[in-house]
Parts: structure tokens; C-alpha cells; sequence
């Protein structure tokens, strides 16, 4: 069959569903039977799946002309999906397809929640097509003979590559692609990614820079054009909405109304917290909503969730509060307005959620900003511009993860054993390592056998073995198993279950808001309120209580910073402030605030930088305005508190926001003096940013994936109890023994170049302060905490440096005592 | 280096920065949870903690022997980490340098064989008495008497004005109960309640500070 008539096939099945392909469609099927490699950009919901699975049918039926009776068994493509919710929507559209045009290929899917039994099967007899995480495809590479396994796959689909891109997980998928190269050679392989900045290298990634399979791709894009409506949700006395915050309850009653002239209505908050918090309160207010409204977070378990997901779109709910448990998948056509509860940090997050909205055709997406505090209305302003620019954030890919190279080649040693001559060119074909030395894969390979860069008597050190003929392998049983129980990259917290002591599963949380909480405390989770009873290995039995207060776990993350753009435009927005018009009705309802900030300091213009200096019970504070986002703040933050403290011993206490930083100190700052000695310049940054990093608590909390990625602690697994009680131990230690005894270590190192890269983003603050040096600085001693700093000097997540004697600043303290 | 000084039932202890305590009357040094063949315990299992650590520990140990000369050695439990390892050969080497007597009061981590210790000549016992005083591994709390133990590797969170706020391991004296912090490189601590009466005694690399 020639392509065209193979293409017939597909566009007849399409008629048959009353569909017509789209140009994107059509043009990837081609592409695919072209033997190309690729990636498509194309938004959730536009029939992507179908891009990619039609090609890979169509293109069995060309190889296999006698398929009807002659198929052959075994996996023949592999589909990757980051979230395993995602997987049954993914299968079904496969088998429609298949079962449509009545071709004998079957679909699998194997994740996490995939049965044992059925995993055995599976390892017997392989379906066509398998569903997968990157996790779970890296189980089967540290399974034996994964080579005979995947060794007729001609594709690899890796959906939603945007969300692993920017992730370690995309370091996993880089090296797992970079041998199903080498063990599969008919491999195509594509990606399918959500609009981001950076399309071009996502692509890049993916195939590997410089590959065969990168100057044989293509790049094609859906250009679905979608219409977006922001809307702001202006408090209606502005004098009364507060200055800080995060939660946006003030707003409450306003959401009401929107929420009953809607279909269905998503509620997207920034942290699970805030999701517990906002679906309680509004049952409480509004007691007729319940049965009506629901929640949806990533520590619900699966089955309420996939209830919540089934109630969507059979429309029996008016509202969902989420988190970003439902930012991706399949649609819910009755979802006809969103709502983003405080700043979403990112305009590509902000646009993906809004698409979550108004699904049918010709129909726009709504979304109503909820600003949390008053500040916020500017950046409901500027997201309003940015939406229109479509000002997408790129997704930095990560370099030379050896923390994820040392977790790979334990994988390869698990399962066949591999020869490192045979896998360096492998790695350094990707991306991520498209740099390693010979040293460094000579380091990791010293690491992963021996524990350390050279042999000491006595030790005992045991992972990989190297055997007679230099084969490396893992010949013990143990490791191999913990190494099995460990693969990813998605470090969290120590996962505990939480179960109702009569039994009945409820979901999972974190051990350190556990570990706050003593037997009879009363805590909201999963909509209720519920009592310890008691921890024990790794469950929390609870009873419900009907006491009302309760405390709310407050789980970490959902911490996000602006890109450059949107700093860029949150800026611009600011400076109109000072103008006479051009003010979105939002700059207009911030007017009275504006005036108070005049009054007592001054709203900064596009040629000024403003310090402001004043004095509370708290201590000194000085605060800087960069408008910069989060990241740059904190390291710029911590490059002035350092070089603050190189004049005299001092102590700070940093905070940051999207729009400036805060240094407070038990002592006043000397800004005279700080200006006097030019610490703003841009000489020695890279140095002194690395010295001020030592002093810091960043790097440290880096490590923790670091080490527990690259095995160095062992986190097992919920409701599997290990007998690892001898094995357990902080990062938080391990981190001080390696900067104490071993600070060349390579993996203590990566803490450093991530944090480097991807938290202080270096660039952006050597841009930053380039831009700090054309402006007049201007210094404000002010009386009291002005409007704009309020949100800073209010915020409890905070960085520490010190160049005080630690005797001396122990000295100055006291014991926290027992309430 | 400052030592702290301290009474217990006009008894004289000093306080050493290392962890230790040294009492005079007695020539007695205590050390407290130093997890020996931890680091090794850790290797062994694939997780690749660096080995100077190890001998981070013996240097401690020889410095804080150096410094007392005491005639006796008390462990106050978990000396040993885990089961038998390579370190036992280095812990062996070291009991045949020491002059002093050892006593080791047995621990929960501590699952070596007797036998193995009472071949280096430490004395193995569940607790001693002197005195008035007993000493333990794990805390208790006994009429009359005086108990002085480890097991807790004890620390406290100390605040200060301007949102300060960091956590040293300390010593931490009761009414009726002392508790040293852990003597060992490769240990966490535990961050205590602390009460209203307590003496704490914080622990930095150079100095022992009274807090309260």
C-alpha cells in the first residue's frame, strides 16, 4: 500500500466518527510514514493523540501488508505519559482507533497503580502498545533481557514532553531514548508539547543534539488559535481588601455569582493548602453547594479523584477547587469558566488553564483572576498583556545531572549489566551530557563501585561489581531491589497514608506536617476534619472530629517565580502608576494605595531603584524593589546580605517576592555605606554568589533530590515497610558530611551548579543588575513598613546568612520554650 | 577551647565541646551515642557516605581522651551502630591504644555480642551506679536518684529578634536527669521541648555555652 491509500484508511475511520482530520493530523501521518522523527505542538484536547497513534497503525500496516494473519506478537510502540491518570483516556482513543479499522493490536498500560499480575503477564507477553511513565520504562530497562523486549519497537511517543522538559524526569528520558536507540533500531521518535518558548530546543532534547534522528525530524504545529477572555475580580471596597496574604478568602462572596452562571466552574489555587482552606470555606458559607462542589489535589486518593474527574464531565458538580492535579488531561467539555485563585507565576500555566475552558468549537475560554492581596491586582493587569502577547516561558532543559547518571547505569547494571565503553557514547549523544568528560563518567563509574574515587582497606562499599571480563553489574539481590524501589526522579517528602482506624483509605501526606502534630490534634485533610489518633510505620490512623478549628497542612511547592517577560511587563505596569492615564481599571482600584505609597515613599519609575530602610519591634529592615521575580530576588538577596556581611559581622534574615527583597537584621544597615562601596556591581558575581550560597540554606535543600536520586539515601516506600530502620538519615546530615570531608564530591557539587542554574537563574540576575547600574538608587528612611512592603516583610519562607561567630549569635539568643 | 562546668550532687563535671563529659571526682569520661560502623553500615548498603568520617570519629575520640586522661571510658549506649563490620577492626585497634578502662552501658543500636567486647576487655553492663547517680543509655527517671543518659542526641531551636532562629546539639540537665548530646560525626539530632527549669548547654565546634 502507498501512503496515500494508507492514509485513506484513516480519513475514512474519521468520517465514520463525523470527523475531518486536521491539517496537523495529516501532516504528522505523513511525516511519520516518511520515517521521520519529530515533535508536535499541539494543546490538550485538539485530537494530538490521534496525530501520532494514526501514524504508528498506519505505518504497521505498510510493514506488516498480511497483518490480518500473520501479526506478531510483541511491544511494537511505547507512548509516555508524565501523569498515570492520563493513561486510560490515552488507551481508549488507541483501541477506538484500532478496533475501528479492525487491525489485531492490542494496548497495555504499565504505571505505578498497574497490578502485579498483570505486570507478570505483561513481562510475558508484551502488548502492542504500552502506556507508560518514564518511571515505569526505566523498571523495564532495570529488567533482564530489556534489550529482547523492546528490540522491534519502531516508536516512541512522549506526550506532554513540555511538563518533563524542564525536569529531571527529562534527564530520565533523554537516557532512556538514548538506548532504546541502540536496542531498537527501527525507533522513531516524537514528542508532543503544549506551546512553550523554547520549541525549537525542546525538539533538540528530545532527539539529541547533533543525532540522526535530530536531522531527520520535523517541527509541526497545530496553530490552533485559541480566544482568551481575562477577567479581574476587583474587590468593590478596595479600602478594606488587605495589603498581604495568599489565601484570597476576602474574595469568596464574589465567586459565588460566577460559579452559579456557569456549567461547571474549575477553581485553580497555587498549593494544596489553599485548596483544603477554599473548598471548606465556601461549604461553610454556602451550605447548598454541598454535594455540588468537590476537591481535587494530588494527596486525594485515586479513587476520589477519579471520581471527581467522571463527575466533571458528566456534569454534576458546579465547582472543583484544584490544584494542578488538573492542569493536564483530557477535557471536560461542561467546563465553561476557571477561576485562578492568587498569581499563577506563569503566563504558559495561566493559558494552559484557561484552556481548560470552553472546549467546544468557536467557543472562548474565560478565566477570572482572584487576586489574594492588593499588590496583585498589578500583576492581574500585567497577565492580562501578557496573554495577549502570548509571552510563553521557555522550559530550561538540565544539564549534567550525574545524580540521574549515577541512578541510570545502577539501572543497566540491575538488568543486563553493561560495558561503559559500549553506553559513553550513548550518553554523551544527549543533551543533558552532551558535555561529559571522560573524568567525570570515570568519576561516576568509581562512585557507582566503589563509593569513592579511590580504594580504601577495609571498606565494604558494595553496588555495581565489575566482573572478569569488565562487565558492570549488580549481583546481589538487595541491591537490586532497593535500586528498584527507587527509580525516579520525583523526590518528596516522606509519603505517609492516612486511614480512618476503623480502616478506609484517605490519601497521603507528607511526614513533616505529621511530625507536627502530637496523638489528639485536629487537622483538615481531604475536606475534613479529622483527629490523630496515632503514627505507625508510615500510616496515620485518624478518627473524624467535629471540632471546627483544625490545623491546615501547608504543604511546600506551588513557590513559582516570574519569567523575564513577565517581570519585564509587571514592571512596565508599575511605572504607569505614576502616569496620568493609560491605568487598566485594576492600576485604577489600586489608586488609594498608590497615593499611600507616594505619601510615604515613592513609586519608583523606569530610571529609578528603590531602597526603602525603616525600623519595627521585628528588628531593621531594609527592603530593595528589582522587580525582578521571585528567583533573582533570592539571589540577589543573598549576594547583597553577603557582601553586607563582609564589612562587619552581621545576621539577616532575607525575604523575597516577585517584586523586591527584604534584608532585616537585629542591627541597622549602614546604607550610606552600602552604596559608598558599590555593592551592586557586577564584578566578582559569580564568586561572591558562590560564597554567599555556602552561607545559605539553598544548596543544602537541593542536595535532598540529589541524594536520594542518586541512592544515596534511601527513602523507600510507603505501605512497604522495609526493614531500613539502621539505613535512615537526613539529606540534612548528608549534606554536612560531604561539605565537611568530601566537598569535591561531584554529587555535593551538582547542589551548587543547580542551584546556580535553575533556582538563581545567573543570566537573569547579571541582566538584572546591568539594568540596577543605569538607574539613580533611591534611598527612603521611612517611618513605618510602606504598602509595597508589606507582602515582603510578611512572608514566613525565609533565607538565613550570617557572618556572626555562631557562639556570639548564641549568645544573643533564647531556647523557643514549650507553649 | 572552653569547657562548661557544672555540679550534680557536689559532684564536678566539665562539659567539653566534643559531646563528652568528664567527671572529676570519679576520673570518668562519658561519651554518649557515637554510632561507630555507621558510615561503614551505610556503605555496605550502596549509599556512599564518605570514609574520612570514620576516622573523624577516632581523631574526636583520641582528642577528648587526650585532653582528660581519664582512668575510665563510659559508653552510654549505641557505641556500635549496627552488626559487626570492617570498622570493628579499627575500633579494636583503638581500645588497644587506650590506657583507660572502658565500660560500655548497652543501647538499643547496640547488637554486638558481649563476647566480641569482653575479648577487647570492655566491660558490657545495662546500667551503673555511682553514688547517687545512674547512668544509662536510655533516659529514666528513678526516686532519689540521679540519672545521667544518652540515646536522646539532644538539640534545641533557639530564636532571636529579626526572625533569627538555628538549632545546636546541647546537654541538657533536669532536676533529676542529665542527657549529653551524641558524640559521633554521623549523627542527627533530635530537637527537644524544652521546659522551664532545664539547663541547657549549648554545644559549638570551640565552646560550650550555658543558655539557661
Amino acid at each position: 500500500m502507498n501512503r496515500k491509500e494508507l492514509q485513506h484508511i484513516a480519513a475514512d475511520w474519521f468520517e465514520t466518527q463525523g470527523w475531518t482530520p486536521f491539517a496537523f493530523q495529516k501532516q504528522t501521518w505523513t511525516a511519520f510514514l516518511q520515517g521521520k522523527h519529530g515533535l508536535l505542538n499541539a494543546p490538550t484536547g485538539s485530537g494530538k493523540t490521534y496525530a501520532l497513534w494514526v501514524g504508528i497503525v498506519l505505518d504497521y500496516i505498510k510493514r506488516n501488508p498480511n497483518y490480518a494473519s500473520k501479526h506478531k506478537k510483541g511491544l511494537k510502540a511505547i507512548w509516555i505519559t508524565p501523569l498515570k491518570a492520563l493513561s486510560i483516556e490515552i488507551k481508549q482513543a488507541a483501541e477506538r482507533f484500532v478496533e475501528g479499522i479492525d487491525v489485531p493490536l492490542t494496548v497495555g498500560i504499565r504505571t505505578g497503580d498497574t497490578e502485579q499480575k498483570v505486570r507478570t503477564a505483561q513481562k510475558r507477553s508484551m502488548p502492542d502498545l504500552l502506556i507508560t511513565t518514564p518511571e515505569s520504562l526505566h523498571l523495564l530497562l532495570a529488567s533482564k533481557d530489556y534489550d529482547k523486549m523492546f528490540k522491534d519497537v519502531t516508536a516512541i511517543v512522549v506526550d506532554e514532553w513540555h511538563e518533563l522538559l524542564g525536569s529531571k524526569r527529562g534527564v530520565q528520558m533523554e537516557l532512556g531514548i538514548s538506548r532504546l536507540k541502540t536496542v531498537a533500531p527501527k525507533l522513531r521518535i516524537w514528542g508532543i508539547s503544549a506551546t512553550i518558548g523554547n520549541l525549537d530546543q525542546a525538539k533538540e532534547v528530545l532527539l539529541g543534539p547533533q543525532s540522526e534522528a535530530f536531522k531527520n525530524s520535523v517541527l509541526i504545529k497545530a496553530n490552533i488559535a485559541k480566544k482568551i477572555k481575562v477577567k479581574s475580580i476587583i474587590p468593590k471596597k478596595m479600602e478594606t481588601f488587605p495589603w498581604r496574604g495568599h489565601l484570597g478568602l476576602h474574595l469568596l462572596d464574589e465567586v459565588v455569582p460566577i460559579i452559579k452562571n456557569s456549567r461547571t466552574t474549575l477553581l485553580f489555587t497555587n498549593t494544596r493548602a489553599q485548596c483544603e482552606i477554599w473548598f471548606q470555606k465556601i461549604l461553610e458559607r454556602y451550605p447548598e453547594f454541598a454535594g455540588e462542589i468537590a476537591m481535587h489535589h494530588g494527596s486525594i486518593n485515586k479513587e476520589t479523584r477519579i471520581w471527581v474527574e467522571h463527575a466533571i464531565r458528566d456534569e454534576v458538580l458546579k465547582a472543583v477547587v484544584c490544584t494542578s492535579s488538573l492542569d493536564l488531561g483530557v477535557d471536560f467539555a461542561p467546563v465553561e469558566t476557571i477561576i485562578q485563585i492568587g498569581g499563577p507565576k506563569g503566563v504558559a500555566r495561566f493559558m494552559q488553564r484557561a484552556g481548560r475552558s470552553g472546549h467546544q468549537p468557536g467557543k472562548e475560554s474565560v478565566i477570572y483572576f482572584l487576586p489574594t492581596h492588593a499588590i496583585e491586582l498589578i500583576e492581574a493587569s500585567a497577565l492580562q498583556k501578557a496573554v495577549v502577547k502570548k509571552e510563553i516561558e521557555d522550559r530550561i532543559p538540565y544539564l549534567n545531572c550525574f545524580d540521574v547518571l549515577v541512578q541510570f547505569l545502577t539501572t543497566l547494571a540491575v538488568s543486563n549489566g553493561f560495558y561503559p565503553k559500549d553506553i559513553f557514547p550513548e550518553i554523551k549523544s544527549t543533551f543533558c551530557f552532551q558535555t561529559l568528560t571522560e573524568e567525570e563518567y570515570q568519576w561516576v563509574l568509581n562512585f557507582i563501585t566503589i563509593g569513592a574515587q579511590s580504594l580504601q582497606a577495609y571498606d565494604e562499599y558494595k553496588t555495581v561489581e565489575i566482573e572478569a571480563d569488565g562487565k558492570f553489574k549488580v549481583n546481589s539481590r538487595g541491591v537490586a531491589m532497593r535500586h528498584r524501589l527507587q527509580i525516579g526522579t520525583i523526590v518528596s517528602d516522606a509519603i505517609m497514608t492516612v486511614k480512618y482506624l476503623k480502616g478506609g483509605y484517605l490519601g497521603s501526606i507528607e511526614e513533616w506536617f505529621i511530625s507536627k502534630l502530637k496523638p489528639g490534634d485536629v487537622f483538615t485533610f481531604a475536606g475534613r476534619n479529622l483527629e490523630l489518633f496515632k503514627v505507625k510505620n508510615m500510616q496515620v490512623l485518624v478518627k473524624k472530629s467535629s471540632q471546627k478549628t483544625a490545623k491546615v497542612p501547608s504543604w511546600m511547592g506551588g513557590r513559582m517565580s516570574f519569567s523575564s517577560e513577565m517581570s519585564e511587563l509587571l514592571r512596565e505596569e508599575l511605572y504607569l502608576a505614576n502616569a496620568s492615564s493609560g491605568k487598566s481599571k485594576e492600576l485604577k482600584a489600586l489608586s488609594h494605595i498608590f497615593e499611600r505609597q507616594q505619601r510615604e515613599s515613592i513609586i519608583p519609575g523606569p530610571d529609578q531603584f528603590l531602597i526603602e530602610t525603616f525600623k519595627t519591634r521585628e528588628g531593621y529592615h531594609a527592603i530593595f524593589y528589582p522587580f525582578e521575580g521571585r528567583f533573582v530576588h533570592e539571589a540577589l538577596g543573598s549576594l547583597l546580605a553577603y557582601r553586607i556581611s563582609l564589612l562587619s559581622p552581621i545576621s539577616f534574615s532575607i525575604a523575597f517576592n516577585d517584586y523586591g527583597f527584604e534584608l532585616l537584621s537585629d542591627q541597622q544597615i549602614d546604607m550610606q555605606q552600602v552604596l559608598d562601596n558599590d555593592l551592586f556591581t557586577t564584578r566578582f558575581l559569580h564568586s561572591d554568589l558562590r560564597k554567599s550560597l555556602n552561607a545559605t540554606e539553598m544548596a543544602r535543600r537541593k542536595f535532598r533530590d540529589i541524594a536520594v536520586i542518586s541512592g544515596l539515601v534511601f527513602t523507600g516506600y510507603p505501605d512497604k515497610m522495609l526493614k531500613s530502620k539502621h539505613l535512615q538519615s537526613s539529606s540534612q546530615l548528608f549534606f554536612n558530611v560531604f561539605r565537611d570531608y568530601e566537598p569535591d564530591n561531584l554529587l555535593f557539587q551538582r547542589a551548587f551548579t543547580e542551584t546556580f542554574a535553575h533556582q538563581l537563574e545567573e543570566g537573569r540576575l547579571q541582566q538584572a543588575m546591568e539594568r540596577i547600574a543605569t538607574q539613580n538608587i533611591i534611598w527612603k528612611d521611612c517611618k513605618k513598613p510602606t504598602p509595597f512592603s508589606f507582602p515582603i516583610i510578611t512572608d514566613r519562607l525565609r533565607e538565613k546568612l550570617s557572618s556572626e561567630k555562631l557562639a556570639d549569635r548564641i549568645k544573643k539568643m533564647r531556647v523557643q520554650l514549650e507553649k | 577551647m572552653e569547657t562548661a562546668n557544672l555540679y550534680i550532687d557536689t559532684q564536678n563535671f566539665e562539659l567539653h565541646p566534643s559531646g563528652a563529659m568528664y567527671w572529676r571526682e570519679q576520673n570518668l569520661l562519658l561519651i554518649a551515642d557515637v554510632h561507630l560502623g555507621k558510615v561503614t553500615h551505610f556503605r555496605k548498603h550502596g549509599s556512599a557516605v564518605p570514609q574520612s568520617v570514620i576516622a573523624e570519629n577516632f581523631d574526636q575520640l583520641n582528642e577528648v581522651n587526650a585532653y582528660f586522661q581519664p582512668k575510665t571510658i563510659c559508653f552510654l549506649g549505641d557505641l556500635f551502630h549496627s552488626y559487626l563490620n570492617n570498622e570493628w577492626i579499627l575500633f579494636s585497634e583503638w581500645v588497644k591504644s587506650m590506657s583507660a578502662k572502658i565500660i560500655l552501658i548497652e543501647g538499643n543500636h547496640d547488637v554486638i555480642s558481649p563476647l566480641k567486647y569482653e575479648e577487647l576487655k570492655i566491660e558490657v553492663v545495662d546500667e551503673l551506679m555511682v553514688n547517687t547517680l545512674f547512668l544509662t543509655h536510655h533516659p529514666e527517671i528513678r526516686d532519689g536518684l540521679f540519672n545521667i543518659a544518652g540515646h536522646i542526641h539532644p538539640g534545641i531551636r533557639l530564636r532571636g529578634i529579626a526572625k533569627q532562629s538555628l538549632t545546636v546539639s546541647c546537654f541538657v540537665k533536669k532536676s533529676n536527669q542529665l542527657i549529653l548530646p551524641s558524640f559521633g560525626s554521623f549523627t542527627g539530632k533530635h530537637i527537644m521541648d524544652v521546659e522551664e527549669g532545664d539547663q541547657i548547654f549549648a554545644v559549638t565546634d570551640d565552646e560550650v555555652i550555658r543558655i539557661q
